[in-house]
């Protein structure tokens, strides 16, 4: 009986004292790139989160541009002073996979099984599902809608309807509306769009051979190569030649910006899923995931208290409050089914093909070298687009240049 | 009679010329105003005229109130705050560790002299770019991220404004120096009564360009900066844009805001900058 009793002691003051050491104060720094105009709802979710957990204090810093963001990152990774977590991308961390604190094991089997299918594999290292999504968006078909009636559903659909919208109005010889527009250099996302949906890939899975030359990066590229003469090709913003273009695939994000172009411009705007490729529909999602770093100048408490941050994040009513205040996509499948959200798509007509979108999307590889095949995949691309190399040689070209990488 | 014809047509001649002169200003003066032009315009447009094409370039509607919603924005007092503070105190300690080095390289025997200047200017040649990662890691280890030394103290030295000021005290004549010795004047009071009097102009141009980098200076303060408190305006107008897009009405109501002091500076200090300018050749 004595024994039992100081067993039982024994039990109740470890857990006391475990729970007393589960909340004690922590403080974790969250890096993040979003401007002045998503931060009061960043700010608002991590005052909720506060208020949940109120030992937890986090320092949200602005780090400028995403290209800021990663600079102060790589720096910090060389003197040692990473924050808690931070947001990125697949390619900025991939290099630096080993420092990354898992942050699956700490989740739910629920909560992993919720998020977005097309999201897991970008955020999956070696099995573990180690970073989280964030603020994501897929691109989408933006359109003209007081040209076009019924959006294109397939590539030969809109390829037709790309040769009937270009036209040169004024009859000088200058095209002034072209059918569709790109931005190759900026995004290469939009050929590997056009790549997935037409089955290829860059790399096979194991990622031992560049597959990207195969028959279906052919195809891919021979279907841009025909739209050259109805491509508006340009580095800016699509929302900068509103005029110029009736149609053309950018990320969902944009949408105010394109929006307000497309009124200034004189044509409400339309939104509609990407036409059907030979083997999909699929789109690619962009945007950043959540990273814990696993580094020594992080305490364990302050990487549970960023791991619990980032499952917050993930909850249906954040996530869906990020994306209607942001213009990103829910990131969990049961955001998608909450009445929060069906009310909002119900009222915001566009968000219907951006969400149905979401759910047939997929995400960049995680090979480390995947930002210098990036620059590679977006230089030749330009060329192509701008006829400066025939499509062929210049994907036989991406696939050569490519290859090195693998071994590096 | 064909002499006075002649005169006449001499000074038609010269007045076309001078007409022509004018115009040609002229023209440039709007393309150098232009921008300007639409950032006063724009910074009280709305977002969607802002982004209208073509630009409309005056507003049908003032929105002054996009001033007090930029400048709602972000902590913009304490950005300028820092703005001015370091702006000042790096061009100080530019200036007199400038002339000191200067007047060492322009006027001073020592060994080894030409060869140190030669890698000194040798160092101008490497991209600021690939120093921001080595410059971060020393600043960690020096305990000086997020503060005030970190924007300030490794700015306080130019190789540039040493080579500057170095060409200009080399044209002071020797005799200057010859003459203040007879009189017993020790090296520093000539230096600082002699010398830096009489290279006024450029070390004011020193100064003057100085300050206006280090006005301007954005990506060194957001690498070296964590807290909003100790950022400056440059890092405060970065936050109206983002990868899908720019809040321009927003943006160029706070660049207005943000330009204020320098064209206050610039004011004042007009014929130094002009001549700064045409002695650098840098605008």
């Amino acid at each position: 009986m004595l024994r039992k009793i100081v067993v039982g002691l024994l039990g109740a003051l470890l857990l006391g004292t475990a729970a007393m050491a589960a909340n004690e104060p922590v403080t974790i720094d969250f890096w993040h790139a979003m401007s002045s105009g998503h931060q009061p709802n960043l700010q608002a979710l991590i005052t909720a989160f506060q208020a949940e957990y109120p030992h937890i204090t986090v320092t949200l810093t602005y780090q400028g541009s995403y290209s800021a963001l990663q600079g102060k990152i790589n720096a910090a990774v060389a003197a040692g002073n990473l924050p808690t977590m931070a947001q990125v991308y697949e390619n900025w961390v991939t290099p630096i996979e080993s420092i990354l604190y898992p942050i699956g094991p700490h989740m739910t089997m629920m909560e992993v099984g919720d998020i977005v299918d097309g999201l897991v594999p970008s955020n999956t290292y070696n099995g573990v599902l180690t970073t989280v999504p964030f603020n994501k968006s897929i691109m989408v078909l933006y359109y003209n809608a007081d040209l076009i009636a019924t959006p294109p559903a397939t590539w030969a659909e809109f390829y037709d309807l790309a040769k009937t919208l270009t036209v040169d109005t004024n009859g000088d010889g200058t095209i002034d509306r072209f059918g569709t527009g790109l931005r190759p250099a900026a995004n290469p996302e939009q050929f590997l769009v056009y790549l997935d949906q037409a089955g290829g890939s860059i790399l096979n899975a194991d990622w031992t051979e560049v597959t990207i030359n195969d028959a279906a990066g052919m195809a891919a590229i021979q279907f841009l190569g025909s739209l050259i003469p109805y491509t508006f090709v340009t580095s800016d913003y699509m929302s900068d030649h509103m005029a110029q273009v009736a149609m053309f695939i950018d990320t969902s994000a944009g949408y105010n910006y394109n929006k307000t172009a497309a009124t200034n411009a004189g044509y409400a705007l339309g939104v509609a899923m990407l036409p059907v490729g030979p083997a999909s529909q699929s789109s690619m999602i962009q945007g950043t995931n959540l990273a814990v770093f696993n580094v020594p100048n992080q305490t364990q408490a302050q990487k549970d208290a960023a791991v619990l941050l980032a499952r917050f994040l993930l909850r249906a009513e954040n996530t869906v409050f990020w994306a209607m205040k942001s213009g990103y996509q829910p990131v969990t499948k049961s955001a998608y089914e909450t009445q929060t959200w069906k009310d909002f798509v119900a009222t915001n007509s566009y968000q219907q093909a951006m969400s149905a979108q979401m759910l047939l999307g997929f995400s960049q590889i995680l090979h480390p070298n995947y930002g210098d095949m990036r620059t590679i995949l977006s230089t030749k691309f330009d060329e192509i687009m701008r006829s400066a190399t025939g499509a062929l040689d210049g994907l036989n070209s991406m696939a050569e240049e490519i290859k090195p990488l693998l071994s590096e | 009679m064909r002499s006075r014809r002649s005169e006449v047509s001499y000074t038609a001649r010269q007045r076309s010329y001078r007409l022509l002169l004018y115009v040609l200003m002229l023209v440039g003066c709007v393309i150098m105003l232009l921008p300007f032009f639409w950032m006063l315009t724009t910074s009280v447009k709305t977002e969607a005229g802002a982004m209208r094409m073509p630009p409309q370039w005056i507003p049908a509607k003032l929105h002054w109130e996009n001033y007090a919603v930029a400048w709602g924005m972000a902590p913009f007092g304490r950005y300028f705050f820092n703005s001015f503070f370091v702006s000042i105190t790096s061009t100080i300690g530019e200036v007199i560790t400038t002339i000191l080095a200067a007047y060492a390289f322009a006027k001073m025997r020592f060994f080894g002299k030409n060869v140190l200047f030669a890698i000194l200017l040798g160092t101008l040649m490497i991209p600021g770019e690939m120093l921001l990662v080595p410059n971060y890691v020393t600043l960690t280890r020096l305990g000086w991220l997020d503060h005030y030394e970190a924007l300030i103290i490794p700015w306080m030295v130019s190789v540039f404004g040493i080579f500057l000021l170095r060409q200009f005290f080399r044209s002071i004549p020797d005799e200057l120096w010859d003459a203040a010795r007879i009189d017993g004047c020790p090296r520093g009071r000539y230096l600082w009564r002699v010398v830096v009097p009489l290279s006024k102009p450029a070390v004011l141009t020193v100064a003057l360009f100085k300050f206006l980098g280090s006005w301007n200076a954005y990506q060194w303060v957001l690498m070296m900066t964590n807290t909003e408190s100790m950022r400056t305006v440059p890092v405060g107008l970065a936050t109206f844009s983002s990868d899908i897009g720019t809040a321009y009405h927003l943006l160029m109501a706070a660049s207005v805001m943000a330009i204020l002091p320098i064209l206050i500076l610039f004011f004042f200090t007009q014929k130094q900058f002009i001549q700064g300018i045409a002695r650098t050749g840098i605008k």
